[in-house]
């Protein structure tokens, strides 16, 4: 047996050796580690041996195995290097085109509903606004009523962005974690009356699983005039809600806390499995929890210049990811930002 | 906070079922978390009523709701101990006014540990506390009655019988009651004898104080500390306790001095004899007037609320309310909010007191006022939406991939170490799957690509359109929209199917594009050494095209076949 494996040894590090191509290589591995291949088979005949001849044999079979299994995988990326050395032999034309494969495009479904609630918006005269998504401290928090330190924080796990390579070192740079970091900047820059709507990731410090994402996306309506109120809000909930779950969609407000805005709401819209009677999905009480929004504090308006005397304000947003899995009948977060093109084939919208 | 049923029974009067509680506190008060036949537990996370904190605040949140009556009352002042009985004083000092406006400490002798009794347990049990001991035990039955944390010292190990309240010392540590040494900063607050530390406020007692089998008499400390500082130091030490909760979110020296009342006499009632206290600062607390209006409450809440309505709900809510006429001659009341109230500072609060008792769903919906804002500049939008309309018609499917670069992508791109400094880094990730900002979006398709190739999908042909984000050589953070394009294919195509899909883009936006071989030298073989182009869109800079080098692919999981990439700057296509 010793014999045999020296000669699998030499013979095999020979072939190895003279391989130039990666199918060559491919073959090669298949002969001594497939299903039928010499080093599989092996071993089969070790029953059949002595206790003491088995003692030698058995560390030079291991041997044998490494040997040949780090000769095919440094072969291999020799020839892998030699092929990449070879590029530089290769050119290309772009003036002469070729027909592009036919391929039906998909658009992304978390895209798609984004496309669909900024329409919706649109129409009642909501324009775009964007805010950076590494943001200070300032804009994501302190603006809006949330001081360091305060146990408001506790709602936003937050992401920090190392300063010690920044200039501005005196700012806290974060990961925003909501959209309404644009609050205070859309107030600022545009005259009153505003009617803003901002779209776009969020971050927070959270461990990936089924149902929990640290990266996610917000819609958030900033506005603000003069009388508005919380039967407004209501309005503006129906509006949105019945749009994509159904006419028949039920929505109720309920008190929650949120610094930025006073008095502060939750958005329940009725289950959309059991139409409100009280199903799994919505732990038995028939109202799914779908978003938060508030009339703007006023301090924020202050924060703006905006005078809380004279007008009042709405932020609002729904959670995007949670209603279109519903919707969509998915179970998992992950399934939105892990590029899996199956996913998207399957619940995205082809090209029209 | 858990607020165990039985208990709230001894409380306030439930004449309804609870039931009618449970489905009322998420309309009317604060989500619930969890209900069981023992216990409901309020969603609390961020929440701004510390009242709710304490279960006479929860009794006094049921009765406004189900408008029956609270089974306790705001005890007389004149009848709590030390004000009935001359008693020594305790030697305490408190280094600076700000580190703690309130401090009492009682010394209680004559007790012997020993376990609490079965109701004691159960109560414990059903707000999801540990039993420990008798002595331990009332700290935390009273905590949880009136909000206020007790903490409670073996007076036989504090030298000199002298507590000292300041900030620690550079590198002072104390080894506290779960057995860690904890080494401070200046700023933290510490409880001191004349020699250590013996506690850290408000966040947990030092081993060296702990009550053992053999204390027979405590310091029983109850104050309020900075709460600013409390936090900041219970989250740099990574502890968070029931204690804590309510020190942050506030509270008050009436109840505070009740509390102590009532855990004197507990004590009492298991033989401790009281022989000392100290109370430090002024026990005054001014309650908040504010004027509220009834044109402003029926403004914000958008639905007509009569004036005996409003009176009848912030009544129910211990509101004080005086009539008065603003300036404007419209009518409204000067308002105290109960003490216990510490959320309520601003007329906005009142309103939404106002509004939750009148109920939020009870609020018909009012359609938006046709009133015309200024057209804002909105091409940079309307450009996304053009061009992802246009690379989906031409065959393209859009995906979504992390802001951050995986650690596979980091590995395949050759960010070693000494590099990473140039890319925007998370101080605290999750994992090393985003500790560092994208700079690119084409490295995560690339990614995509391999993975999807993976599975088995056959033909891949994707595009992103996502923010990327860039440590500038300014040392400021470059922040914007970039489009990416990744086609796997072979040798002899896949740049020209990727050049074909910009000029489409670009047809689609009416711009036109001009493709330069090469790219200059970097700093790592990302690319095929011919087939890479730079981008000029209408003559500006605009990324480029190239094949991803066979190298790269390969360490992201994909071989044999072959990868192109494009990336252009979303500027340049407005």
């Amino acid at each position: 047996m010793n014999e045999q494996i020296s000669t699998i040894k030499l013979e095999y590090l020979g072939k190895i050796k003279a391989a130039t191509s990666l199918a060559e290589l491919d073959q090669i591995y298949l002969a001594l580690f497939g299903k039928a291949g010499i080093i599989t088979l092996l071993p089969k005949e070790f029953p059949k041996m002595e206790k003491a001849q088995l003692a030698s044999i058995v560390p030079a079979f291991n041997q044998l195995k490494i040997d040949l299994n780090s000769a095919v995988e440094s072969k291999r990326s020799e020839v892998r290097e030699m092929s990449y050395a070879s590029l530089s032999q290769e050119s290309v034309d772009l003036s002469t085109p070729i027909t592009l494969p036919l391929r039906t495009g998909y658009h992304h479904p978390l895209m798609v509903f984004e496309e669909e609630i900024k329409e919706l918006f649109k129409k009642i005269g909501f324009q775009q606004f964007g805010a950076p998504n590494i943001d200070t401290d300032y804009y994501n928090f302190e603006v809006l009523n949330i001081p360091a330190e305060h146990p408001a924080r506790d709602l936003w796990d937050t992401l920090y962005i190392d300063k010690s390579g920044l200039k501005e070192r005196n700012e806290n740079w974060i990961l925003r974690t909501h959209t309404s970091n644009a609050q205070v900047r859309i107030m600022k820059q545009y005259k009153t009356p505003v009617r803003m709507m901002v779209i776009d990731r969020c971050f927070r410090y959270e461990n990936l699983d089924a149902r929990h994402e640290h990266t996610f996306d917000q819609f958030e309506l900033v506005f603000v005039d003069k009388g508005l109120s919380m039967a407004h809000l209501q309005w503006l909930s129906e509006y949105f809600l019945k749009h994509f779950l159904g006419e028949e969609t039920k929505v109720r407000l309920r008190p929650k806390y949120y610094p930025f805005v006073e008095p502060g709401v939750g958005i329940d819209g009725t289950c959309l499995f059991c139409k409100g009677k009280g199903c799994k999905i919505c732990g038995g009480i028939g109202w799914l929890e779908l978003g938060g929004a508030g009339m703007i504090h006023p301090s924020v308006l202050k924060n703006g210049g905006i005078d809380p005397k004279e007008y009042s304000g709405i932020a609002w947003g729904p959670g995007l990811e949670r209603i279109l899995m519903l919707k969509l009948g998915v179970e998992d977060l992950r399934v939105f930002r892990n590029g899996d093109i199956k996913f998207i084939q399957e619940k995205g919208v082809p090209a029209s | 906070m858990r607020v165990p049923i039985e208990w709230l029974k001894e409380l306030v009067e439930l004449p309804e079922s609870v039931e009618r509680l449970v489905s009322l506190l998420p309309l009317r008060t604060i989500g619930t978390k969890e209900v069981t036949d023992r216990f409901i537990e309020l969603d609390m996370k961020g929440y701004n009523r510390a009242d709710l904190l304490s279960m006479r605040g929860v009794a006094y949140e049921t009765a406004a709701l189900l408008g029956s009556k609270v089974l306790f009352t705001e005890p007389e002042e004149s009848t709590y101990f030390w004000v009935q009985k001359e008693l020594p004083r305790i030697n305490v000092t408190v280094s600076e006014e700000t580190i703690s406006p309130f401090y009492c400490l009682v010394k209680i002798d004559g007790l012997k540990v020993e376990q609490s009794s079965q109701e004691t347990q159960q109560k414990l049990a059903d707000a999801g506390m540990r039993a420990v001991n008798n002595i331990a035990d009332i700290t935390n039955i009273i905590m949880l009655e009136y909000g206020q944390p007790l903490h409670a010292f073996d007076a036989a190990k504090i030298k000199d019988e002298t507590i000292i309240v300041r900030r620690a010392k550079k590198d002072e540590v104390i080894k506290t009651l779960d057995g860690k040494d904890r080494k401070l900063s200046e700023m933290d607050i510490v409880i001191a004898d004349s020699e250590k530390a013996v506690g850290l406020a408000g966040v947990m007692g030092g081993e060296n104080t702990e009550i053992t089998n053999e204390t027979g008499s405590i310091l029983l400390e109850a104050a309020i500390f900075d709460p600013v500082q409390l936090r900041k130091t219970a989250t740099g030490l990574g502890i968070s306790s029931e204690a804590g909760k309510r020190f942050y979110h506030g509270l008050t020296k009436k109840r505070l001095l009740q509390a102590l009342n009532a855990a004197i006499t507990e004590y009492q009632k298991i033989g401790g004899r009281v022989n000392g206290i100290a109370i430090l600062g002024d026990s005054l607390e001014a309650l908040k007037q504010i004027p509220i209006s009834l044109n402003k409450i029926v403004s914000l809440i958008g639905t007509p609320i009569p004036a005996a309505q409003v009176e009848e709900y912030l009544q129910k809510l211990h509101f004080n309310l005086l009539p008065q006429t603003d300036a404007q001659g419209s009518s409204g009341w000067m308002v105290t909010p109960p003490y216990y109230r510490l959320d309520i500072e601003i007329e906005e609060d009142v309103i939404e007191e106002i509004a939750r008792m009148y109920g939020y769903e009870n609020i018909p919906a009012q359609p938006l006022i046709d009133n015309p804002v200024a057209k804002v500049e909105q091409s940079k939008y309307e450009t996304i939406k053009k061009a992802k309309d246009g690379l989906v018609k031409a065959g393209l499917t859009e995906v979504q991939t992390y802001s951050f670069y995986s650690s596979n992508v980091l590995n395949a791109l050759g960010w070693t170490e000494d590099r990473k400094s140039l890319l925007l880094k998370v101080v605290n990730p999750m994992s090393a799957e985003t500790e560092f900002m994208r700079q690119t979006v084409w490295a995560n398709l690339a990614e995509v690509t391999a993975q999807n190739a993976k599975k088995g999908i056959k033909d891949i042909a994707v595009f992103e359109l996502g923010k990327v984000y860039q440590l500038t050589q300014d040392l400021t953070i470059n922040e914007y929209y970039s489009l990416a394009i990744a086609v796997m294919g072979e040798p002899e195509t896949v740049l020209k199917q990727v050049h074909q899909y910009v000029v489409k883009l670009c047809e689609a936006l009416g711009k036109k594009a001009i493709f330069n071989q090469g790219f200059g030298t970097l700093p790592v073989e990302l690319y095929h050494p011919i087939k890479q182009f730079s981008v000029l869109i209408n003559d500006k800079p605009a990324g480029g095209i190239a094949e991803v080098h066979p190298r790269v692919m390969f360490t992201l999981g994909l071989e044999g076949k072959r990868v192109a990439v494009a990336e252009i700057p979303l500027s340049v296509l407005i």
